[in-house]
């Protein structure tokens, strides 16, 4: 490989350049500028991988769960799981909308809000529209823009993903929410002075967790994926329900678009901006040099 | 929008008087000495550019808020049977499908814009950015880098302060901008420096807050509270799209970018963060205010994508 380095511009010359261009006052114009919530390292990374922003989209829904769900049950809480589902669900396809009117290709950089309430879920997604720069999209131009997809990798995740040869095909997401099994009033006295694990909160946990991975899962087998990557979850629970516990997974479902995975082959780098800046005279002395 | 220029730009609304500097700053400013709030990094940045910095510049505003008020005429929307359907922006109203049930059934609802709402906000916005400027002016800056905006209630008075702070620089060699007021950005240091690589010249922080009153209807109502299955068209037992709510949040959020592409004429939108804060006034009375703010760049060269970027892993 090649290790010269390209020629650095001249950055001052950029500036004057750049102040010429407000000198004179702007031409009424009645394009549609681009608008993005990329930084400008993304955005720069975005062109360098081919895509390019076109427009800040967004997608909310608010979906009521039923009164009385969160009184102390058993088992799975499904209305409150499915109204969680169906929120993200609703959100996804009002961004994907707007990704549409816009003729992008998918959404990167999705910011994922979710706020559970008593009786209601609302869950809010942010991102920036993209589409190839030149219209290689491997999906297909038409195909990509019936069906956009969303993805909350950041832009620089996403060129990366893009250069192994991986596609997002779409946000995977799952909710559960369970109820901790009561203790027998037996239990919770012969329990009260020991330091012991509250299996039932456990169990409940392991379970809504079960459920939630599996939803997560099976919604990015739907969307085409052959995997979820940077999956989050959040679990714990509620704070007005602390008999029910929550589990929420997403992540970004992707599939292998090259004829197979390509190898980024980092290298490695030495920073010479340590951390350590100051030189320890006493390290010489080494393990027996201390008194 | 109050505060607009035709150009998009930010001005003074007509009863701020131009050049009304206070005179001590005036004396600071002419004093010779430059001050700067950027940190070391972003100033070795600025001086690259060829950025000379001039002197640390500010605007302030507080705007009081009046509009909630008891006895508003816009406390609870626009009725459909008396007033029509809206005050000009946008709106949406929603019927009640159940004939009457009672006189403190609500029988309808309204997504309402809050007009007065968003032009104060851009009146503060407005005001604070221009009296920035005009210290800039006054220095006889090209531009103000490094923007930081506040915004921020007034201990307990109901108020809201506008707060502008950025540092004002000439181009070493540059022209000064058309009409002779100064450009701005968010950006400075590095993040500028790639931004002017890239071929985007700043041209003016942009901002714009879009408000959204939500007068719930009798279904809302119902689906917020989880009383499912309750009406006409709206029967199931399940979890149900709060159509009403949702419509509202998806409007703020289309506002606001309204707003500011209106700032934008043609120009691009970078690095833009949106906000979004609900206030419920009363049982099923909420404002959603959206707030959106990015940097509004022009395009001075054609786009010269970077160089592949090599993938590295840092030892250390």
């Amino acid at each position: 490989m090649s290790t010269s380095a390209p020629s650095a511009p001249d950055l001052r010359a950029e500036m004057r350049k750049g102040a010429e261009s407000l000198a004179t006052a702007a031409p009424p114009s009645q394009e549609r500028g681009i608008t993005s919530d990329l930084s400008v390292d993304e955005a720069l990374l975005l062109h360098a991988g081919g895509w390019e922003p076109l427009d800040l989209v967004c997608g909310v829904a608010v979906v009521s769960v039923p009164v009385g769900v969160w009184n102390w049950g058993r088992g799975a809480i499904s209305l409150a799981s499915d109204a969680h589902n169906a929120a993200v669900d609703q959100a996804a396809t009002a961004l994907r909308a707007e990704c549409g009117k816009v003729h992008g290709h998918g959404v990167v950089g999705v910011r994922v809000d979710v706020e559970v309430r008593t009786h209601h879920i609302e869950v809010a997604l942010v991102g920036t529209a993209v589409r190839p720069a030149h219209g290689n999209d491997p999906r297909g131009r038409d195909a990509a823009e019936a069906m956009p997809f969303v993805s909350d990798l950041s832009a620089r995740d996403f060129t990366l993903l893009l250069r192994a040869g991986w596609m997002p095909v779409g946000l995977a997401f799952g909710a559960c929410f369970v109820y901790a099994p009561r203790r027998t009033a037996g239990t919770a006295m012969r329990q009260s002075t020991q330091n012991v694990e509250l299996t039932n909160y456990t169990e409940a946990m392991y379970s809504a967790r079960e459920s939630a991975m599996e939803r997560m899962q099976t919604s990015a087998l739907e969307a085409g994926g052959e995997g979820v990557v940077e999956v989050k979850v959040t679990e714990g629970p509620m704070s007005f329900a602390r008999h029910a516990v929550g589990f929420a997974a997403w992540g970004t479902a992707v599939r292998l678009v090259a004829d197979e995975h390509q190898f980024v082959e980092p290298e490695l780098v030495l920073p010479l901006d340590d951390a350590v800046v100051a030189f320890e005279a006493q390290s010489l002395r080494g393990a027996g040099g201390k008194r | 929008m109050t505060g607009l220029s035709d150009s998009g730009n930010p001005v003074a609304p007509p009863d701020i008087p131009a050049g009304d500097l206070p005179e001590a700053a005036v004396r600071r400013l002419q004093s010779g000495a430059y001050s700067s709030g950027l940190s070391v990094p972003d100033f070795a940045a600025c001086l690259e550019l060829g950025l000379e910095p001039v002197a640390l510049v500010q605007g302030f505003c507080v705007m009081q808020w009046a509009w909630y008020g008891s006895g508003s005429g816009y406390m609870r929307g626009m009725s459909p049977y008396t007033f029509g359907s809206g005050g000009g922006g946008y709106s949406e109203t929603y019927r009640c499908p159940h004939g009457f049930v009672s006189a403190e059934h609500r029988t309808w609802g309204q997504n309402l814009e809050q007009p007065w709402v968003e032009e104060a906000w851009a009146r503060g916005y407005g005001t604070a950015y221009t009296r920035m400027i005009e210290e800039a002016t006054a220095q006889g800056a090209h531009g103000v880098i490094g923007v930081v905006d506040r915004i921020g209630t007034v201990a307990d008075t109901g108020t809201t302060e506008f707060h502008f702070l950025g540092t004002a620089v000439t181009v070493d060699g540059g022209r000064p901008p058309a009409g002779g007021v100064p450009w701005s950005t968010y950006l400075a240091g590095q993040r500028l420096t790639k931004s002017i690589e890239a071929g985007f010249m700043p041209v003016a922080v942009v901002a714009s807050l879009a408000s959204v009153r939500v007068w719930a209807f009798c279904v809302t109502e119902y689906l917020m509270e989880g009383q499912v299955g309750m009406g006409w068209g709206y029967t199931g037992g399940g979890p149900q799209l709060v159509e009403q709510v949702s419509k509202a949040h998806m409007a703020a959020r289309q506002l606001a970018r309204k707003h500011v592409r209106r700032q934008l004429v043609g120009d691009e939108l970078h690095g833009a963060t949106i906000d979004v804060a609900t206030r419920e006034l009363a049982q099923g009375d909420e404002v959603i205010d959206c707030t959106l703010r990015g940097n509004r760049v022009r395009r001075f060269k054609d786009f010269d994508p970077i160089a592949p970027p090599r993938p590295t892993v840092r030892l250390g």
